[in-house]
């Protein structure tokens, strides 16, 4: 199925009919928006596993990193939030390059590596206590700002900045995938020698992919500080900011472009809305419970499921054209 | 153009190169042969920068290449197939060629003119638009491990036993397409193969590995009349 089929719906619904139908209520509206922050770091870490073979289990810090970043710019340095978000892109980006080292490993290996990575930030930003305000965290973290004679600081003006965002990182991930660095980076997932061998730099085109894949965490990190305007490093760098997505892209598909986000809209929302209520005490049992079903039934997620309802469906109708 | 100077490789206790020496002539083809085990493997894999050596240099038009990475080595014109075929998974036989030349060619230009020449070349044209990985059959998987090789425009074409494994018409044709390459694309070549007819048939020069020592060097012709020579080779069959 081309992207065109599955994101012309997917943008109508959510840039037109979910405002349409919910701008009124803040509850449901914060929640997809939270929804949608799930979505960009699952997509930021799909980047990572699908074009490069990376398993990350370190995106906590990145998120953790881009908040931070972008709390102390605006609240000590007076840094523009819309500023001061995408320099938080950077700084986590940064944070990413001490991560290199970790590439030349494979594997459960690298995932290991960056986990150990991800730990050190949430100590750094702990100890820090003059910048980072230590273990108390940081209250008070501006508003997003009114800008173009909108206010961004609602629920309904959140979940449009977040909903850019994650257009956006989709944008750039489309375009990476289809250039013949996507190309090189697809088969280093299963077949990274048969590149080498023909020049590709592999190592270095990881690297690349890190970095931006931890500049759009380090965005969606900084959206969350000024979204819910409070930080302390457990939170910030809580590995729920890395399982969730995880668990979100492998049950969406992780080797596609909207699995991560139909997969964090779908695993976030069920959990909070359906889940939740049936099992106030863990929850997130069925949610373990969900992704084994999913990988024993379908291992490449739900967009193959859809995919494949689509194509049953139009068959049957060529099929009946055939016969009348 | 290749020369190689007292190269020695040990992996733990194996000695898998012992001093090896030799050298590769402009437009020539080469034969590297010796029985299983002998080192010549990882020749390749110390030329093209899969493994390091222990000891030794090797040097590729004047420059001393055992410091460049694995990718370097590819614009410096150095282009080698694997004895299984690696294909680049979940790419078309097209892709693998974009691939190729866009990170291995000097001047990183991609030629969908020049893909289908190369293809055309291996008789693969046809399957220009299939998956690599799952839709070919043995032959063709050669014929692309080969074809990918040539995308990077090499000066120097080093092959491991792409003939190893296919019938004997099928044989016959493929060599037929080497020779046609070789002149086509204006290559030197290192061929690595056990049938002694095919050899004899394809190259130019010989040097025969034993226990990753070289035991004997010259043409085909005396090569083969080398007592040591029938000596490794009845030996291998012997064991
Ligand atoms: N990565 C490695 N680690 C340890 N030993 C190795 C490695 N690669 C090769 N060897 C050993 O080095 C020796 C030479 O192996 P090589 O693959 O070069 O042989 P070959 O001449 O290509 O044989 P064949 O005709 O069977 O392909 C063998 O003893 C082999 O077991
Ligand atoms: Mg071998």
């Amino acid at each position: 199925m081309s992207n065109f089929r599955i994101f012309a719906p997917l943008a109508i619904v959510m840039y037109i009919i979910v405002p349409f139908l919910f701008s009124g209520n803040d509850y449901l509206m914060g929640m997809i928006a939270t929804a949608l922050i799930i979505a960009g770091i699952a997509l930021a870490w799909a980047l990572l596993g699908n074009l490069g073979g990376m398993v990350s289990f370190g995106h906590a810090a990145f998120f953790g990193v881009g908040a931070y970043t972008s709390a102390v710019l605006t609240m000590d340095y007076n840094v523009p939030v819309f500023l001061a978000m995408i320099i938080a892109g950077f700084g986590a980006s940064l944070a990413s390059v001490f991560m290199m080292p970790a590439l030349r490993l494979h594997g459960p290996y690298f995932a290991l590596a960056i986990l150990a990575y991800a730990h050190i930030f949430m100590i750094l930003a702990t100890e820090m206590t003059s910048i980072t305000g230590g273990a108390a965290g940081l209250l008070s973290i501006p508003n997003l700002p009114v800008f173009m004679g909108f206010d961004f600081g609602t629920k309904l003006g959140g979940y449009i900045v977040i909903l850019n965002i994650v257009s956006l990182a989709l944008v750039v991930y489309h375009l990476i995938r289809r250039s013949t660095y996507g190309l090189a980076l697809k088969a280093m997932h299963d077949s990274e020698l048969a590149t080498r061998i023909v020049g590709v730099p592999a190592t270095q085109l990881k690297a690349i992919m890190l970095v931006v894949s931890a500049f759009i965490t380090g965005c969606v990190g900084a959206f969350n500080a000024h979204f819910i305007n409070f930080l302390d490093p457990e939170y910030a760098f809580s590995g729920e900011w890395t399982v969730i997505p995880i668990v979100a892209a492998i049950f969406g598909g992780y080797r596609t472009l909207s699995g991560p986000v139909l997969g964090a809209l779908f695993i976030y929302l069920a959990d909070q809305l359906v889940f939740k209520s049936l099992l106030p005490q863990g929850h997130q049992l069925i949610l373990g419970a969900l992704l084994g079903g999913m990988i024993l039934l379908s291992p490449s997620g739900l967009l193959p499921i859809i995919t494949n309802m689509f194509k049953r469906f139009s068959k049957k109708g060529d099929a009946q054209h055939v016969e009348s | 153009m290749l020369k190689v100077k007292n190269l020695s490789l040990n992996f733990g206790g194996v000695k898998a190169l012992q001093n090896v020496s030799f050298e590769v002539r402009e437009q020539e083809v080469l034969g590297l042969v010796g029985p299983n085990g002998a080192g010549k493997t990882t020749s390749f894999n110390v030329f093209s920068g899969n493994v390091r050596p222990t000891s030794g240099e090797v040097t590729y038009d004047g420059h001393d290449i055992l410091k460049s990475s694995m990718h370097k080595r590819v614009k410096f014109g150095i282009g080698r197939t694997f004895q299984i075929p690696q294909p680049m998974h979940e790419l078309t036989v097209r892709e693998n060629l974009m691939v190729s030349q866009r990170f291995g060619r000097p001047d990183k230009k991609v030629d969908q003119q020049r893909i289908s020449e190369i293809l055309d070349s291996v008789n693969l044209l046809h399957k220009s638009e299939s998956d690599a990985a799952t839709e070919l059959a043995l032959t063709e998987r050669k014929a692309l491990e080969v074809a990918k090789a040539l995308a990077t425009e090499p000066s120097l074409l080093m092959l491991d036993e792409v003939l190893a494994g296919l019938e004997t018409t099928g044989k016959k044709l493929f060599m037929e397409t080497l020779k046609k390459i070789r002149k086509q694309f204006n290559l030197s070549m290192i061929v690595i193969e056990h049938d002694i007819e095919t050899i004899s048939n394809l190259c130019d020069r010989i040097v025969v590995l034993n226990f990753g020592k070289v035991i004997a060097e010259g043409t085909p012709d005396e090569t083969f009349r080398n007592p040591e020579v029938i000596r490794s080779y009845t030996g291998e069959e012997n064991a």
